[in-house]
């Protein structure tokens, strides 16, 4: 009966819209380091490029957080944690790939223990190339989140 | 009872831990490594020697990543028996004090984190912005440069950059001082920091702790000045040493090796000679070996080499400092409130990156 009503109202245009704009624009990121674009993600957070602008908020606790930042390479063993905490995060959950390493394997292309490419383990919805991305690339993958969630739902009809 | 930290915890990074606990009191930590183990020294077997400099670079990309390649560098030219020109010798020393004071800055940043000082991260992260923009300005990158290839560096200085880095260099001094009112006088980080994970000099020397750690806990240890490298014994700065060998101490240690940093790139920047910067170094390596070390800004890093005749490496082995420190985690951490490991971990200043290679 709810699921009813709330798919309903989902289908309301302009409800839809309100939904998405306050999805876009409070995604905060789980602290999940997996690679070498870590202190990246502590340059984009701080003072200069300051993130919190777009309404990104790197946040402890992975209940709470709507957004993965893949930092890099991702190893087996940290393969395993990383669809683990994809996991534990609630719906609706979005993933920005960073660097080189996790688009592709990178570097590591010939590395027995890197996963060639993360999306073969998650669904990613933005890939920021680089070694390591600068952080005006990171608030640009931002950016294009923001637009692709804004969209959601909508192109029905 | 078993507490597991980590990875995805905002202290540990890559790390887990996994903690025997009493109530509140943890009575063993063992670290559980190989979260990023990418394999370094097989994958420097298969690549030439000029490829294996990223790689090498990436070992501790976080900061440092101009004092890690300058040992594989150093390792390579004494194989070759390549002389480097002073320009090139200059700049690399330029390049690797720049960004050791990035790492402490760094450093400086994630002690303000596991003490819950945001105001303190702000300005150590905006600070090391400062210096990133000097290193961008000399070699066109912003945290990995590799910068150094073998035979000098890959670029000249460009015009304008002493004045630029002198500027900045005044200004970072000026903010030391801010830095020393505003964290180490305060009263509430040094309760967090003072008698917490006390290293003694004698447990310091047995568990082969090195670096900065090692010199907090008094122990008068650098290779700069052990065993000069580059142009090392031609600029004057000397070895601060801490007294207690506790949290305390670590950090106060990371600002006093920046002031020692930014009088070293003072002096560097002014009398660099001028000459060529670079000099052509070929791709084949004689057979030979050559063990080198230098003080990347976590301490002591190791290179054993061994040249086949070919072009790729036959082995190389690497010894890196967060790797040997890692043991004094577990031996730091019996006896101690759990809201004590963060702040001795941190201050530890360990690279899960490094350690794993």
């Amino acid at each position: 009966m709810l699921e009813k009503v709330r798919e309903k109202l989902m289908s309301i245009r302009f409800l839809r819209r309100i939904l998405n704009w306050g999805r876009a624009w409070s995604l905060w990121s789980v602290h999940l380091e997996t690679g070498c674009c870590g202190p990246e993600d502590m340059a984009r957070a701080c003072a200069r490029y300051d993130t919190e602008r777009f309404g990104t908020l790197p946040f402890p606790t992975l209940r709470e957080c709507d957004l993965i930042f893949v930092t890099g390479f991702v190893t087996k063993k940290m393969a395993k944690r990383l669809k683990l905490v994809h996991e534990q995060m609630p719906s609706p959950k979005y993933i920005i790939a960073l660097g080189n390493c996790a688009i592709s394997g990178g570097l590591w292309w010939d590395s027995y223990n890197v996963v060639q490419g993360i999306d073969e383990v998650l669904p990613v919805d933005v890939y920021v190339p680089g070694c390591p991305p600068r952080p005006e690339a990171w608030i640009q993958a931002i950016r294009m989140l923001q637009e692709k969630i804004k969209k959601e739902g909508l192109d029905k009809k | 009872m078993k507490l597991s930290m980590g990875p995805q915890h905002p202290i540990t990074g890559h790390f887990r831990f996994i903690l025997d606990v009493d109530g509140d009191l943890v009575i063993k930590l063992d670290p559980d490594v190989g979260y990023t183990h990418r394999g370094i020294e097989k994958l420097a077997e298969k690549r030439t020697y000029p490829q294996n400099l990223p790689v090498i670079e990436r070992t501790n990309s976080y900061c440092d990543s101009v004092g890690t390649m300058l040992g594989y560098l150093e390792a390579v030219e004494e194989v070759l028996g390549l002389e480097v020109p002073e320009r090139g010798k200059y700049l690399r020393v330029i390049a690797a004090e720049l960004n050791r004071i990035a790492s402490h800055l760094y450093f400086l940043s994630l002690g303000a984190v596991a003490t819950g000082f945001e105001t303190m991260l702000m300005w150590t992260i905006n600070d090391r912005e400062l210096v990133l923009d000097l290193m961008e300005r000399l070699s066109g990158q912003r945290i990995t440069y590799t910068y150094p290839i073998m035979g000098g560096v890959r670029f000249d200085m460009p015009d304008g950059f002493k004045e630029e880095a002198l500027k900045r260099l005044d200004y970072l001094g000026k903010r030391i001082e801010d830095y020393y009112t505003m964290a180490a006088k305060n009263h509430t980080f040094k309760m967090r920091m003072m008698k917490v994970g006390i290293l003694k000099p004698s447990d310091a020397i047995r568990l082969g702790i090195v670096g900065p750690n090692l010199r907090a806990s008094g122990v008068k240890a650098d290779v700069r000045k052990d065993e000069p490298y580059e142009v090392y014994d031609r600029f004057d700065f000397m070895i601060p040493t801490g007294k207690n060998g506790d949290s305390y101490d670590r950090v106060g240690m990371r600002l006093k090796e920046i002031e020692q940093s930014i009088s070293i790139v003072r002096q560097a920047v002014k009398d660099i000679p001028k000459g060529a910067f670079k000099k052509w170094a070929p791709y084949i390596v004689p057979k030979g070996e050559a063990y080198t070390r230098v003080e990347s800004a976590r301490g002591e890093f190791g290179y054993y080499l061994v040249g086949d005749g070919g072009i790729k490496p036959y082995r190389l082995k690497l010894s890196p400092p967060s790797f040997r420190n890692l043991i004094a985690l577990p031996h730091l951490c019996r006896n101690v409130p759990l809201g004590d490991v963060p702040i001795i971990f941190i201050t530890l200043d360990l690279i899960p990156m490094d350690v794993d290679r």
